[in-house]
């Protein structure tokens, strides 16, 4: 672990430094306050630190409020180095935001010790951000597939719309839907169902680019978001999607599962200013247009100034196979 | 026979029987304590209490790091008298630390011929 050691008296440091290797750490040694202070507000700077509480520049107690000013970085522990005993002279150390202190001269073991409580709160600052991240993780993304959940699926695509709007740019959304699913799970069984929904979301996955969205908006139904495509792109990889899902059937538990999608598609620039549920509601009718004409097909919702409801794609004939 | 102004089995633990950062210290406290000293004197010369101050917890933590308790004690006095502003006393304390910090000067020369031998 990596520690900061700031004194500017050269015996002292190097006792401190000598001390701290022997001990493990990786040492850091500066003679002021002020460099003490930049090391530990780097991003990625020492979480431990010994501070004289007499410097130049800055005193150990200011360089203690200079770090905790910052609000987004890890927490460093800092333990202020002095030979002031007086109650209030404690008190302000403290007050200025160290953590612990120590009378010097110090003694190697007791400063070890004190180290290594200020490393075992670290350590419950990890544990505790990273539970917080798994129950980040856990709020916003589907269980199962790891995918987005329905609520932040639809909070990208608002997001999303905003921004193609502003920079009338083309986003297409693209609404899937398993065909058949019901037989999955009658036949081969819910493991082996949820087994396909787990390789159908990694197989959308793969199929996008890094910064399109993929999301589980319901049971068998995935939303996923071409972001800053034009038209003709977004029309060529919704069925590029559509083909790398039915190539080849979902090996499970329960054995080889033959699978395909149905998928409405839409086009932002298309349709204007509307909201992210009308165009949710558009872009299900063309799903359902798609299911109608026979599955594992793709169907582009139009504009009802353009035709009547979902259109065929132009190569229809030989996107549907089954 | 002189009294031992550094307290070595006190050093000895400090370094944790590290006998090369033992010769470091008395290395860095060879090269420094003379400038310190000077610039302490000059301080109480020119009666600035302030840098009679700075320059004496300088010395003092110098020597507590050295286990030179007595020394270290002396210098603090005169840290004492500077923060209190009693620079009338200032001339008698600097000669009680002087005393000590001669004898101490020729032991850290028998010092650092024992560590390095």
């Amino acid at each position: 672990m990596r520690i900061l050691i700031a004194d500017d008296e050269l015996m002292s440091r190097r006792l401190l430094e000598k001390t701290m290797q022997r001990a493990g750490y990786e040492v850091t040694a500066v003679a002021n306050g002020q460099l003490a202070a930049a090391e530990l507000c780097k991003p990625e700077g020492p979480r431990l630190a010994l501070l004289d509480w007499i410097m130049p520049e800055l005193d150990g107690p200011g360089v203690c409020r200079e770090v905790r000013k910052r609000k987004d970085q890890s927490y460093v522990y800092m333990i202020l180095l002095t030979s002031k005993e007086k109650k209030e002279d404690v008190v302000a150390g403290l007050e200025s935001g160290a953590d612990d202190y120590l009378t010097k001269p110090f003694d190697p073991e007791e400063l070890k010790a004190r180290l290594r409580t200020g490393k075992r709160i670290l350590d419950l600052e990890d544990r505790l951000i990273e539970a917080r991240e798994e129950m980040r993780f856990q709020a916003t993304h589907d269980a199962l597939t790891s995918l987005w959940n329905r609520g932040v699926i639809m909070d990208l695509l608002g997001r999303e719309l905003t921004r193609a709007r502003r920079e009338n740019k083309c986003t297409a959304i693209l609404l899937g839907d398993l065909d058949h699913f019901k037989n999955v799970n009658d036949t081969y069984g819910h493991l082996a169902g949820d087994e396909v929904l787990k390789e159908t979301a990694r197989r959308l996955v793969s199929s996008v680019r890094s910064y399109d969205f993929v999301g589980r908006f319901g049971g068998e139904e995935f939303l996923v978001t071409l972001n800053n495509c034009d038209p003709a792109f977004g029309l060529a990889r919704a069925e590029k999607i559509r083909q790398i899902i039915a190539e080849r059937p979902v090996e499970t538990t329960a054995g080889s599962v033959p699978i395909s999608m149905s998928f409405g598609l839409l086009l932002s620039q298309e349709w204007g200013y509307q909201s992210v549920v009308e165009l949710l509601h558009e872009v299900d009718t063309a799903l359902y247009a798609a299911k109608a004409a026979g599955r594992n097909c793709v169907r582009l919702a139009a504009p009802k100034a353009q035709t009547e409801g979902a259109r065929e794609l132009a190569t229809e004939p030989v996107w549907r196979r089954r | 026979m002189a009294k031992n102004f550094i307290d070595l089995e006190e050093l000895l633990e400090r370094t944790e029987n590290d006998r090369e950062l033992m010769r470091d210290l008395l290395t860095i406290f060879k090269e420094e304590f003379p400038q310190r000293h000077q610039a302490l004197r000059e301080a109480v010369k020119s009666v600035n209490a302030t840098q009679v101050v700075m320059e004496a917890h300088a010395l003092k933590g110098m020597l507590s790091n050295l286990a030179a308790v007595e020394a270290a004690t002396a210098v603090g006095e005169l840290e004492r008298l500077g923060r209190k502003n009693e620079t009338s006393k200032f001339l008698e304390s600097l000669s009680r630390f002087e005393a000590i910090a001669k004898e101490l000067s020729r032991q850290v020369e028998a010092c650092m011929a024992e560590v390095s031998g």
